[in-house]
């Protein structure tokens, strides 16, 4: 088995649920956010729109960041989620250079949202981490071994955000890709991303990038 | 806590299998930071939520310090072997060059200690656990290597005891020869620290490490003449100078053109790497890269080469000498940390 996460575009309204229900569910740190929105402006007054784009660690079968890991704090489980195993961190920081979706982040302590003393959720929350290591998405992969979905994918109100079993050829996740236009981020790299990005029919962009654009990097 | 006890893989303040306990790394760490007051985490609160190119932050000059004393130290032992068996300086000389390069070393090791995150630091010895995947392991390895060797070959004499690995000695020549192996690799490893990923195209060339190398030689050949200075007088320091004016030269013409052709192909290369050559050559970074690396680093010390192999600075071959080594040395750290400030991520999506 493999974990798919799916995101159709067409249907994000960029109103950020995903981000707040993420932190609510993880108790992330100030300003460290596992799921983000990412907006786009384009077109010229007066056809101009705003696309939105989730972006959360997609989970890469082939990830780069369990490679350039000197420690081994990044582990891949059977079923492809990758996390952090914070006690064996010692917050290098490679990670977050060798990761091309600029996703892992340092924490390195300090202030709560409120300032140096932290609030009872902040400190009951914050107590999981481990001060000056790497952290990032991890799948909700405690929720999923509950049988229920990531937070961010049932805090989603238009429904844009779906997770299957990319191995079995009959799950939904499947059938959704086999229907839909599709590509995954920064596929040429050779991450192999367990993250696929659905587009609409005549959809020549994408979260604001042109599909047709070769030169993302 | 107890919520994430239940997590595998989240052992949230449990103190790891073979580290040091998050108690003694918490008291150890306020003595070695305490004074700083609290850490600010850098390099995180730019994840911005619009769609660009996000520069990267999270290494800055630690990251170039380490990168540039450990290639510095590294060239600086490569060159004093080679000049030894060459006969070109004396034991003195290769002794002080040899303790040089540990120290440098060590310096550096400090350096990159000092950006390792805030209490979890101290278990810094976990870098070593994945020699098959990471690079930055093999490079931790090799500098280790590196400094055993070069404490074990200098320890006897420093001690004033007779050395059982004394120059002449089949033994001393073994050692002295695995130096110059692990110092060759470990220069090749350091430098391919940043190409090894593609997530930033900027580094993800096989130009940065060969850029870092040529630096690195390029300090050692100037540097070794001072040492020549410091204990041999000033009369073998011009002999040596002069006799590696043209190396230095050479590996001037190569750096320069090393650079040239990876700022012109990463130029015309991918939106982030172009970015990348826009902020090395027209942003921020514009004053370290061209009045740093190319005028201090690279025109400066050509001239000063220029001048003493057509042997206009008679009789000021100390101070041309010494200013070579420090142009050097600047430019070798300011193109380390002008390539880590420009390194531009390509878009997430």
């Amino acid at each position: 088995m493999r974990w798919g996460f799916v995101v159709d575009l067409e249907r994000c309204i960029g109103c950020q649920a995903c981000v707040i229900a993420c932190k609510a569910e993880n108790g992330t740190p100030r300003n460290i956010h596992w799921m983000r929105v990412l907006e786009r402006e384009e077109g010229e007054y007066p056809d101009t729109r705003r696309t939105y784009t989730p972006v959360r660690c997609n989970h890469c079968a082939n990830p780069p960041c369990v490679k350039a890991c000197p420690s081994g704090a990044f582990v891949q489980r059977p079923d492809g989620i990758v996390f952090v195993d914070q006690s064996a961190c010692f917050g290098d920081r490679v990670c977050q250079s060798a990761c091309p979706y600029y996703i892992p982040f340092r924490w390195d302590g300090g202030d709560g949202y409120f300032g140096e003393e932290l609030t009872p959720y902040e400190e009951a929350k914050y107590g999981q981490f481990r001060v000056g290591t790497a952290m990032k998405c991890h799948f909700c992969y405690h929720r999923l071994d509950a049988g229920r979905p990531p937070a961010c994918v049932e805090a989603c109100p238009a429904s844009a955000l779906s997770i299957g079993d990319l191995d079995d050829p009959e799950s939904q996740i499947n059938e959704t890709l086999r229907r839909r236009r599709h590509f995954r981020p920064r596929e040429e790299l050779g991450t192999e991303p367990g993250l696929y990005y659905l587009v609409g029919k005549g959809g020549g962009s994408v979260g604001g990038m042109d599909l047709a654009e070769t030169d993302r990097g | 806590m107890a919520r994430a006890a239940g997590r595998p893989g989240v052992p949230a303040h449990r103190s790891p299998r073979f580290g040091v306990p998050v108690a003694l790394a918490t008291a150890l760490e306020r003595a070695w930071s305490g004074w700083r007051g609290p850490h600010r985490t850098e390099g995180n609160a730019d994840h911005r939520f619009v769609m660009d190119y996000p520069v990267q932050r999270h290494w800055r000059w630690k990251i170039a310090f380490y990168m540039y004393l450990s290639g510095a130290s590294a060239g600086l032992v490569f060159f004093e072997v080679l000049l030894r068996w060459a006969g070109a300086i004396d034991a003195e000389t290769a002794t002080l060059g040899m303790t040089l390069g540990v120290v440098l070393s060590l310096i550096a090791i400090l350096s990159v200690f000092d950006q390792l995150g805030p209490v979890a630091r101290w278990n810094f010895a976990f870098a070593l656990r994945r020699p098959r995947t990471s690079v930055v392991t093999r490079s931790v390895m090799g500098i280790l290597l590196l400094i055993a060797l070069r404490v074990i070959a200098v320890a006897p004499e420093l001690a004033g005891f007779e050395s059982p690995w004394a120059e002449g000695t089949a033994t001393g020549d073994v050692l002295r020869a695995l130096i110059l192996a692990v110092a060759i690799v470990y220069i090749v490893l350091s430098a391919m620290i940043l190409s090894s990923w593609n997530a930033i195209p900027f580094w993800n060339t096989p130009m940065v490490p060969a850029l870092f190398v040529g630096f690195s030689l390029l300090g050692g050949v100037t540097t070794l003449p001072m040492l020549t200075w410091a204990l041999e007088g000033q009369a073998a320091m011009e002999t040596l100078a002069t006799d590696l004016a043209p190396v230095a030269g050479a590996l001037l013409i190569a750096n320069a053109g090393l650079l040239l052709l990876h700022v012109q192909g990463m130029s015309t290369a991918t939106r982030p790497a172009r970015v990348s050559v826009r902020m090395l050559l027209h942003g921020a970074v514009r004053g370290r890269f061209l009045g740093g690396v190319v005028v201090l680093g690279l025109a400066v010390p050509a001239l000063l080469v220029s001048l003493q192999l057509a042997g206009s600075m008679t009789g000021l071959e100390a101070p041309t000498a010494l200013a070579l080594a420090v142009a050097v040395q600047v430019g070798g750290y300011l193109l380390r940390d002008a390539i880590l400030r420009v390194g531009v991520y390509g878009s997430p999506v």
